[in-house]
């Protein structure tokens, strides 16, 4: 994407606290620099304290940065509050007013800017018509469900017509079901008014659904910025790797590099992976392979593990089996196309040596 | 074992029941003593002994109170300043609850510190600046004068119980305000103070009973102008140099406790609601 399609970027955005009970500080967000393109769904993802909900706020304006700027549409709004900075934000708890109605609820913003009532009305109605609410506008917000709710709270963002649409955690009080659900709601209102979306998460599961990028962080810190593809094949870090899904890790050493290949030796069999970083020969590196990576197979030429714990999730079976002082999680699909495995038994563990990723040791 | 109806008491609870009753005809006695002193003859009241039931209800008591004794110009008066006196503690302690309890600035906790030693000064202590400040404001001998020194003092614990329930709400509900354009004193009043209903109903009724029964206050701030007295300070006119009329001042009582009774029990379910927010917290 060009500059020109850049909606909002981050400039080495720091953000200090003070230490409770001390005086020194506590950096939540470490110069962080990042560009967020026009229409597009980014999501910030990481661990409680990982300054994702401290980014987002210095986006919103609700915390001042220590150093760095923000910039929206190439001007600085770092110093705006944040009812001058043309964005709306989903609450984790919906934020929605408990005196007020739905419609109220909805229209508050509008009323704020001093639009005319039938206007208000006429937009609101609309609005409330997009998110399926029809009819429930002179209902409270605790006579709504949490998905009602949850659209109550979307409706009432949408409605401002904001440049860039901020969510923190919004599905994180819905039980699992409905959050699936109101995952593909959001998902589909985002694709349909292609508004730009900057989503914060600490589940995986929701990042990769919804998004088109993924800022993966730790510390502050941007661990890995790509597509959720990218991210979970080619994690940059084994943070990420262990963040990112499941995955096993094995040291082992580089044997040789020939164009943009790697020749390792990986449970006991050769193989050849492709590289992502600029490792050499002779260098130790972790692979990892993710469960679905691995596969058990009754073949005494592969390396023999002892199968611990055999688990049937119903669309797949889950192993964790030993091999010396290293165990590996295997996850196998569709289990009745294969053999199930029985706890104690002795096997051979298999991969695809294609999706071996190495990460530095 | 005793039997009911349907119901089975046993022998300690139908004790523990004569007991509490008793205590309840101990606690309100004095109270229906009013009313019925408020409708027997001066002598009746004296030679009835504990008889509550009068004779013959003197029901011109309470004509003399209301129109000799000029109460319906102080019951105008009472409500006048009351309703001043609580709008105006309302606004001033909500406002500065909101602000100790959801900002955070410099010198914050000494300054609660500060504000909740006050309780322990005397009410009386404070008078003659207080009138002397009145005067030099040319407030003294005015209803204006008796809202604006019931409204400034006394507040501390109003200003707490709003600042404990305050800081207990989610600072989303600010913060989505804001987004929406709101700025302080909008985000206040449409979003902050209407979601604080149980304490400024027991800020209303502590404040109402405060503000109604107040004597000290309407009495120095009214003492040369007798048509802005209020209720508590017109009963002291019962009292003469040589005889009281108790009959005329029981009906006074009762007069100008049915306000407060009626709006108890309006407000009652909200005032607990909002002393059990406020301990919660």
């Amino acid at each position: 994407m060009s500059e020109r399609d850049i909606r909002l970027k981050l400039e080495n955005l720091v953000k200090e606290f003070p230490e409770r009970g001390g005086k020194g500080t506590v950096r939540a967000v470490d110069s962080i620099s990042l560009n967020i393109y026009s229409g597009e769904f980014l999501t910030l993802l990481g661990p409680s304290g990982c300054g994702k909900t401290t980014t987002l706020r210095l986006i919103a304006g609700f915390e001042g940065p220590t150093s760095g700027q923000i910039l929206l549409d190439g001007k600085d709004i770092t110093p705006q509050p944040p009812n001058k900075r043309d964005m709306a934000l989903v609450f984790q708890n919906y934020a929605l007013f408990p005196h007020m109605s739905v419609f109220d609820n909805v229209g508050y913003g509008l009323q704020t800017r001093g639009m005319s009532r039938s206007d208000i009305r006429d937009k609101v109605e609309e609005s409330l018509g997009l998110m399926g609410l029809k009819g429930l506008g002179d209902r409270r917000p605790n006579q709504l469900s949490g998905g009602q709710q949850q659209r109550v709270a979307l409706a009432r963002s949408l409605i401002m017509e904001p440049r860039i649409l901020l969510f923190d955690e919004p599905l994180s009080n819905l039980d699992a079901k409905l959050r699936v659900q109101m995952r593909s709601e959001i998902h589909s209102l985002q694709r349909r008014l292609n508004i730009t979306s900057i989503y914060v998460t600490h589940d995986q599961i929701e990042a990769m659904a919804l998004s088109d990028r993924v800022v993966v962080m730790n510390g502050g810190q941007i661990e890995q910025i790509g597509s959720p593809e990218q991210i979970y094949r080619y994690p940059a870090s084994r943070f990420v790797a262990d963040f990112i899904g499941r995955a096993n890790f094995v040291p082992v050493a580089i044997d040789s590099t020939n164009n943009g290949t790697a020749q390792i030796n990986v449970l006991g069999r050769e193989c050849q992976v492709p590289l992502q970083f600029d490792y050499r020969a002779g260098m130790d590196v972790v692979a990892m392979l993710r469960p679905e990576v691995l596969s058990l197979r009754e073949d005494p030429t592969l390396q023999q593990v002892q199968i611990e714990q055999t688990m049937y999730l119903g669309s797949e079976v889950e192993y964790i089996v030993r091999s010396g002082e290293q165990t590996f999680v295997v996850a196998e699909k569709d289990p009745r196309l294969q053999k199930v495995y029985s706890e104690g038994g002795t096997v051979g563990l298999d991969y695809i040596s294609e999706a071996v990723h190495l990460l530095p040791a | 074992m005793m039997k009911i109806g349907n119901y089975t008491l046993r022998w300690q609870m139908v004790l523990t029941i004569l007991v509490l009753t008793v205590l309840c005809l101990v606690w309100i006695y004095p109270f229906l003593w009013m009313i019925s002193a408020s409708l027997k003859t001066q002598s009746e009241i004296f030679s009835s002994g504990l008889n509550l039931i009068p004779q013959e209800p003197q029901w011109q008591n309470y004509q003399r109170a209301w129109v000799d004794a000029q109460f319906s110009r102080y019951m105008i008066n009472t409500v006048l300043i009351t309703i001043g006196t609580v709008v105006l503690t309302i606004i001033s302690t909500s406002l500065a609850g909101y602000v100790l309890g959801r900002y955070t600035f410099i010198g914050r906790r000494p300054f609660m510190a500060l504000l909740a030693g006050t309780i322990f000064i005397p009410a009386g202590y404070t008078i003659i600046p207080t009138v002397d400040l009145a005067n030099k404001l040319g407030l003294l001998n005015s209803l204006w004068g008796v809202i604006l020194v019931m409204a400034g003092t006394g507040n501390v614990i109003h200003i707490l119980l709003f600042s404990a329930y305050f800081s207990s709400l989610p600072k989303e509900l600010e913060e989505a305000a804001v987004l929406d354009g709101a700025g302080f004193l909008t985000v206040f009043f449409r979003v902050m103070l209407p979601l604080a209903g149980p304490v400024v109903a027991t800020v209303t009724i502590l404040k109402f009973l405060g503000a109604w029964n107040n004597f000290f206050v309407p009495l120095v701030f009214t003492f040369s102008r007798p048509d802005l007295r209020t209720l508590s300070v017109g009963m002291f006119a019962f009292v003469g140099e040589n005889e009281t009329d108790w009959s005329g001042m029981a009906a006074a009582a009762t007069i100008s406790l049915i306000p407060v009774i009626i709006i108890f029990f309006v407000m009652q379910r909200r005032f607990v609601e909002g002393i059990a927010g406020a301990v919660k917290q």
